[in-house]
């Protein structure tokens, strides 16, 4: 049994406690009980076979939020003008600028460079987004960052959403090389999001390219010095100064934790609704998304 | 799972898209559909990076404000501010923009010669009673350069430059000070 104190430990020095050792999954991540290995269909749909609503059902659970631009109201958790006080619009020196961040950039201010907020407001809302798409349909998602200032941060922020990090040195073949490292069956992160594109010395993070191998997707906080080709969801915003990384490191366990909150209540009211008529009610609760917090 | 591992080829989208078509890639990945409805602003193709060469330059424009030309003004007159910048406060007005601030001010009120301005912003500012202590610019002739002063301890630059070596770029804010003691300021501890 492996007390409770060495967990974070592991988690930082990248292994994630796999739904397949529970002696390891009892204190990090409450709930986590999946089947064996990974199914890809849907999520929701158990190994065991079950009559025929419930897959209705299930599918309406995976189908319904898609049909809304903003499902779970990330709009609301931010602002230009938030983003401006938690300095996000501030890139770094004009040397330093990498070629394919200048459509972000706005302008440069004697020699620094400053983010276009506007682009990022767009670029944050359809990540934070997909991000809790992504948690409502239980995936894993896992926590980049290299950055020591903020390691502690974005660990922390992981454990709070039930989700994973990875802060330390990222070994090589890690999610390439994933059964021999890992284990066999062990199942890949669903989404990886940066919040540090760079590794210590200043190169691109071994993992946007593995991610890209892998077809993971990615979300990823972009500073004026990163390349943000293969994010798929880029955020340009300044990924050094601690108010900007809080804030996103805020927003991040929000949208998560909202998302996840969403789940359960849409579970709980298909079940409630049982076998009676999921036609008819189905359409009136879709109508109101009604979030408790 | 099948997979292709060429990043450098399509994005992940186009290449699970396609697996999926072809029939390789039995299942859909969870995040497939979710990609299908919200689709980001740029697909995430590789690009590689290229330098510029010769005389292309970046698009980015550098990003200046009228008032700036003020500000160049108002610092090199009187080097930098004599109040120290409080970043805690969101609201701090430093010295500099209490200058631009009047400078605007009296701009609209009519006035068009730009020295003039400088000498009436400065005088405001003194009967608002904020300090403002003149700096000696490095490029300064040694006769008769004075033009205006706004000090209230009217402190001659020629005996100044006279005794000591040149310079003394950020002047202190004392109230009491005479000529006399400037020079003792002044000189090199």
């Amino acid at each position: 049994m492996v007390p409770a104190a060495t967990v974070p430990r592991l988690l930082g020095a990248g292994v994630w406690p796999r739904p397949l050792r529970p002696h390891l999954l009892q204190s990090a991540t409450p709930g986590r009980a999946r089947p064996g290995g990974r199914t890809l269909a849907s999520a929701a749909t158990p190994a065991v076979s079950e009559p025929e609503d419930s897959i209705d059902v299930s599918d309406k659970i995976l189908s319904q939020p898609l049909k809304h631009s903003d499902f779970f109201n990330v709009k609301e958790l931010f602002s230009v003008r938030s983003l401006f006080d938690a300095r996000v619009h501030l890139g770094h020196k004009a040397g330093c600028r990498h070629r394919f961040m200048e459509p972000y950039i706005f302008g440069s201010r004697l020699g620094q460079d400053i983010i276009d907020l506007e682009q990022t407001a767009a670029h944050l809302q359809l990540a934070l987004n997909f991000m809790a798409h992504v948690a409502y349909r239980k995936g894993i998602i896992l926590f980049v960052g290299r950055n020591r200032q903020f390691s502690h941060l974005i660990e922390t922020t992981a454990r709070n959403c039930g989700e994973y990090a990875h802060t330390r040195y990222f070994k090589g073949g890690l999610l390439t090389n994933a059964p021999l490292l890992l284990g066999p069956m062990v199942r890949l992160p669903d989404l990886i999001i940066f919040l540090h594109t760079l590794n210590n010395v200043f190169e691109p993070h071994v993992a946007v390219r593995d991610a890209a191998k892998m077809h993971i997707p990615t979300v990823g906080v972009v500073d004026t010095n990163c390349n943000p080709c293969l994010i798929t969801y880029p955020i340009p915003g300044n990924d050094d100064s601690p108010p900007s990384i809080h804030l996103f490191c805020r927003l991040f366990q929000t949208t998560i934790n909202r998302a996840k909150q969403k789940r359960r209540q849409m579970e709980a009211l298909y079940r409630l609704q049982g076998p009676e008529g999921l036609g008819a009610r189905g359409q009136g609760l879709a109508a109101s998304p009604s979030l408790g917090a | 799972m099948a997979r292709s591992r060429l990043e450098t080829v399509g994005s992940v989208f186009s290449r699970t898209r396609d697996l999926i078509r072809a029939g390789v890639l039995n299942e859909k990945p969870l995040w497939f559909d979710i990609y299908n409805a919200f689709p980001p602003l740029r697909e995430p193709v590789f690009r590689r990076p290229r330098l510029r060469y010769g005389k292309a330059k970046a698009a980015i424009q550098d990003i200046l404000y009228p008032e700036d030309r003020i500000r160049a003004k108002f610092y090199s007159a009187y080097g930098s501010g004599q109040k120290a910048f409080d970043l805690f406060n969101p609201n701090f007005k430093s010295t500099c923009q209490q200058f631009v601030e009047k400078y605007i001010e009296l701009q609209k009120l009519g006035e068009t010669d730009e020295e003039k301005l400088f000498v009436e912003t400065g005088k405001a500012l003194l009967a608002a009673g904020v300090i403002l202590r003149r700096v000696e610019a490095r490029t300064q002739k040694e006769g008769g350069h004075v033009s205006w002063e706004s000090e209230p301890t009217g402190v001659k630059p020629q005996t100044v430059l006279e005794k000591n070596q040149p310079l003394q770029e950020v002047p202190q804010d004392q109230h009491l000070e005479t000529s006399e003691e400037q020079p003792k300021g002044l000189s090199p501890p």
